[in-house]
């Protein structure tokens, strides 16, 4: 029972890395543009399906994908950009409509190109088991750990090192003052996006190596997404992570300990176990109202 | 509201002339039946934005629960169809009141929260086998009964239950919306504080809005249920409760009463008619676009629109 | 009717308001003085009920008020006028009015709203949208109707003067003094010009670094040695 449960723990934190991506995306674009892209989710899921193509089509090990994925949600997300930006009021409101159809929109030309059928990969390179102490895993599961645990980390030093990254987080946190140091808002937005995309495009790849993946499962990443931000509260990598291996780790005792179709109700109940609790989130800044 | 001859014509208009026309075209009026029903939603769905200033993205939560109440209480515990629906409406308030500590979310967190709850309830209805009939869902639901001998379970008594049920929602909206209620809830948009600080319980105002708004989507899923007689969750919660009723509500202008029920109309009906004969599978994507393409163009609706190009046509000439 | 004891609002490090203790009765006009960052406002969000304070005691009627959102303050009889002026958006200046009356007091009497309007020179802008046409004379004015539409007994005016001219402070001025015994309102006014608080209130108090340092006539106050270092620079780091 115990080494149930331990490996439970163990394939959650595997998962966790590419939550953590995935939810990192979200919660950047957010800050940068006080938008929340609802077709978040849908981008990571464009990008699981063109490591498919890339297998399916080409018969290549899914890893080599990672460049036309970036290539292709990174201009995805960059439209979603554009498209944004056009919004003439109510940004907070109106934006959230617009990336929901957009995300509407995702998610049907997938069906159509793809149709609806589950996939996953067929690379038995990706799926061989590696044997890590007592537990078990896929190659893929740990490989995009490791993957995923070196990108949050040049993400930290990019946001903290680089003149863009500190050009975002400036605008994410005081954006009248950024524009009177010189910095032009509209253009760390679009950096803050494509930087996202970069982190789904991975994140999506991922997604396809180690899991199965279906038109409708967009809508779903973008809630886990958004659940791990609640979690981790705002403003903290390290919560992000920390948050997203708690969902993985959630999801896969439920699995291991329940039924697999209860999954996604953990990750739920999760979130509202946290909004009563801990509205700021784990590690988050307080609020001030009385 | 003073009746006037622009209103009594269209009630008339609506509860005679329609039956008259497509009361033979079985197809037809199930379509209008529909369309109605999208109406219903795309009207609640409006009131918690416009009154209680939230945008949603789960009312299929209060769509589904809503259906699957009634249609249990009527199954099972034997209470007639029309009490039921109304208690399926009460159904999705209670479904609601676990959504009020969510209220205090900002906007786009509200949002997705509310869609998580929906994401919740159609796992609870496909897991809670013994209740709600699980994945394989409910069939043979009871249908609408005979009142003085008119059969409301026909095509034409559905299409009379549903467009009463609209109208007595729009003029619900209508009084909340000309009353103080309506005005206070109208300044919290922007300046809560300046309503709270001269009394208004601003949070008891918003969730007072989400509990309408939930029961009137509530009730229009379980008339649903008991028009169609089957449910099961993947229908019940879809998407397409949400997508469809927030295309038609901005479609038609989502801060008028009227404008989200001719745009559920329009926009269902050109959906079925046209859309899915072009793409059979897949043609939410042509809402999708039409929703984005509405957002950066016309946020106010595609009416209002066309109300400012007449005009400035007018102008010109 | 408003007692305070001992009233501390800390937010995280900062001590904003420290240890305070005043009453007000319902026959009262106490100025709150101080200089800028004193802690005169926040005092004004304790009472009101935007902020919670971190100790202490608030008595209003009797009624032990710590607890209480801010909306039921408001109905209790707690008036309160923003420094920079909060109208209702969307709204006309009479709908204003309205809804603070429906909702502060649990009935609208519109005779009672145009008495209100004619006392504050508001009847002619009455129909305007009260967040984009009126000046700021007028929004100020719009503060202290509303406070007075919901049927105060007690009346807290931060700043009114701030920001007016000449005409508009004279104006204010004669408002103010029939406001006391017209709406039968104690008052507490937040005001910097000294001459301002001789001429309106009997009992001032003085508040430094969060601390009341003085409390008394006009006149004893403004001549106490301790006031006059805390305007002019000295109070303690």
């Amino acid at each position: 029972m115990t080494e149930l449960v331990l490996q439970a723990l163990y394939s959650g934190l595997l998962q966790g890395g590419s939550y953590a991506l995935i939810a990192l995306g979200l919660a950047l674009v957010f800050g940068a543009m006080k938008v929340i892209n609802l077709a978040h989710g849908e981008l990571v899921l464009l990008s699981a399906y063109v490591a498919y193509s890339v297998e399916s089509g080409l018969g290549w090990n899914p890893i080599f994908a990672i460049p036309i994925a970036l290539v292709v949600v990174c201009l995805s997300s960059v439209m979603v950009y554009f498209v944004v930006g056009r919004i003439k009021k109510d940004r907070e409101i109106n934006s959230l409509i617009l990336t929901y159809g957009i995300g509407v929109i995702l998610t049907n030309l997938i069906l159509l190109i793809w149709k609806a059928d589950v996939r996953s990969t067929g690379s038995t390179w990706m799926q061989e088991a590696i044997v890590v102490g007592p537990f078990y895993s896929m190659r893929s599961e740990v490989l995009f750990f490791v993957v995923s645990l070196v990108m949050m980390g040049g993400l930290w030093w990019w946001l903290s090192r680089s003149w863009y990254g500190r050009a975002v987080r400036a605008v994410s946190s005081n954006r009248d003052a950024a524009k009177l140091m010189g910095i032009d808002p509209g253009y760390t937005e679009l950096v803050s996006f494509v930087v996202a995309g970069i982190l789904a495009a991975v994140a999506g790849v991922a997604l396809f190596s180690y899991g199965v993946v279906s038109p409708a499962y967009g809508s779903v990443l973008t809630v886990k997404a958004f659940i791990i931000t609640v979690l981790a509260g705002i403003g903290s990598i390290p919560g992000v992570l920390i948050g997203a291996v708690l969902l993985g780790v959630a999801e896969a005792l439920t699995v291991t300990l329940a039924s697999s179709a209860l999954q996604e109700l953990v990750g739920m109940g999760l979130f509202l176990l946290v909004l009563f609790v801990m509205p700021s989130g784990l590690f988050g800044a307080k609020g001030r109202r009385g | 509201m003073k009746p006037n001859k622009t209103i009594i014509v269209m009630l008339l208009a609506v509860y005679i002339a329609v039956p008259l026309a497509f009361g033979r075209d079985n197809y037809v009026m199930s379509l209008v039946v529909a369309s109605m029903v999208i109406g219903g939603i795309a009207l609640s769905w409006a009131l918690l934005g416009n009154l209680g200033g939230m945008v949603s993205f789960g009312h299929a939560a209060f769509f589904g629960v809503g259906a699957y109440a009634s249609a249990i209480l009527s199954m099972k515990f034997g209470v007639p169809v029309l009490v039921s629906i109304l208690l399926g409406g009460v159904g999705a308030v209670v479904a609601s009141l676990a959504m009020l500590p969510v209220l205090r979310l900002r906007g786009p967190y509200f949002a997705l929260a509310i869609l998580a709850y929906a994401h919740i309830f159609r796992i609870l209805a496909t897991q809670w086998t013994s209740v709600t009939g699980g994945s394989g869902g409910l069939s043979n639901i009871p249908r609408l009964p005979e009142i003085f001998g008119y059969d409301l379970s026909s095509k034409t008594g559905g299409y009379l239950v549903i467009l009463t049920i609209v109208l007595v929602f729009a003029a619900i909206y209508q009084y909340i919306r000309c009353s103080n209620y309506g005005l206070a809830l109208r300044a919290m948009h922007e300046s809560e504080d300046a309503t709270r600080v001269v009394g208004v319980n601003s949070t008891l105002l918003k969730g007072l809005m989400l509990l309408v708004s939930a029961f009137m989507c509530g009730v229009v899923g379980a008339f649903n249920a008991h028009y169609i007689n089957f449910l099961e969750p993947d229908y019940a919660f879809s998407g397409l409760w949400v997508t469809i009723p927030i295309v038609a509500a901005i479609f038609g202008g989502y801060r008028t009463i009227t404008g989200p029920i001719v745009g559920a109309v329009v926009v269902y009906l050109v959906d079925q008619l046209v859309f899915k004969s072009i793409i059979p599978s897949g043609h939410q994507l042509v809402l999708g676009v039409l929703l984005v393409a509405m957002i950066i163009f016309s946020p106010d609706g595609l009416l209002s629109l066309l109300r400012k190009l007449t005009r400035r046509a007018h102008v010109a000439a | 009717m408003l007692q305070l004891k001992n009233i501390s609002v800390r937010f995280g490090g900062l001590t904003a308001v420290n240890n305070v203790t005043l009453a007000v009765g319902t026959q009262d006009v106490v100025g709150l003085v101080g200089p800028n960052g004193a802690g005169k406002t926040t005092l004004f969000n304790a009472i009101s009920g935007l902020v919670r304070p971190t100790s202490g005691q608030i008595t209003f009627d009797g009624a032990d008020v710590m607890r209480a959102p801010m909306y039921k303050r408001a109905r209790m009889g707690i008036g309160r006028t923003f420094q920079v002026p909060q109208p209702m958006h969307e709204l006309t200046v009479r709908q204003n009015l309205t809804v603070a009356q429906r909702f502060g007091t649990g009935s609208v009497d519109q005779n009672k709203i145009d008495e209100i309007l004619e006392f504050t020179s508001l009847a002619e802008k009455a129909t305007r949208n009260a967040a984009t046409e009126l000046a700021l004379t007028e929004l100020k004015a719009l503060e202290v109707a509303k406070a007075l539409a919901t049927n105060p007994k007690l009346l807290l005016l931060d700043e009114v003067f701030a920001g007016l001219e000449t005409t508009g402070k004279r104006h204010f001025m004669s408002m103010l003094k029939n406001l006391h015994e017209k709406f039968s309102v104690g008052i507490i006014i937040i005001e910097h010009d000294i001459e301002t608080i001789s001429n309106l209130c009997q009992r001032v108090a003085v508040l430094n670094f969060g601390e009341l340092i003085a409390e008394g006539t006009p006149e004893e106050v403004f001549r106490d040695p301790a006031v006059i270092k805390s305007y002019t620079g000295g109070g303690h780091a």
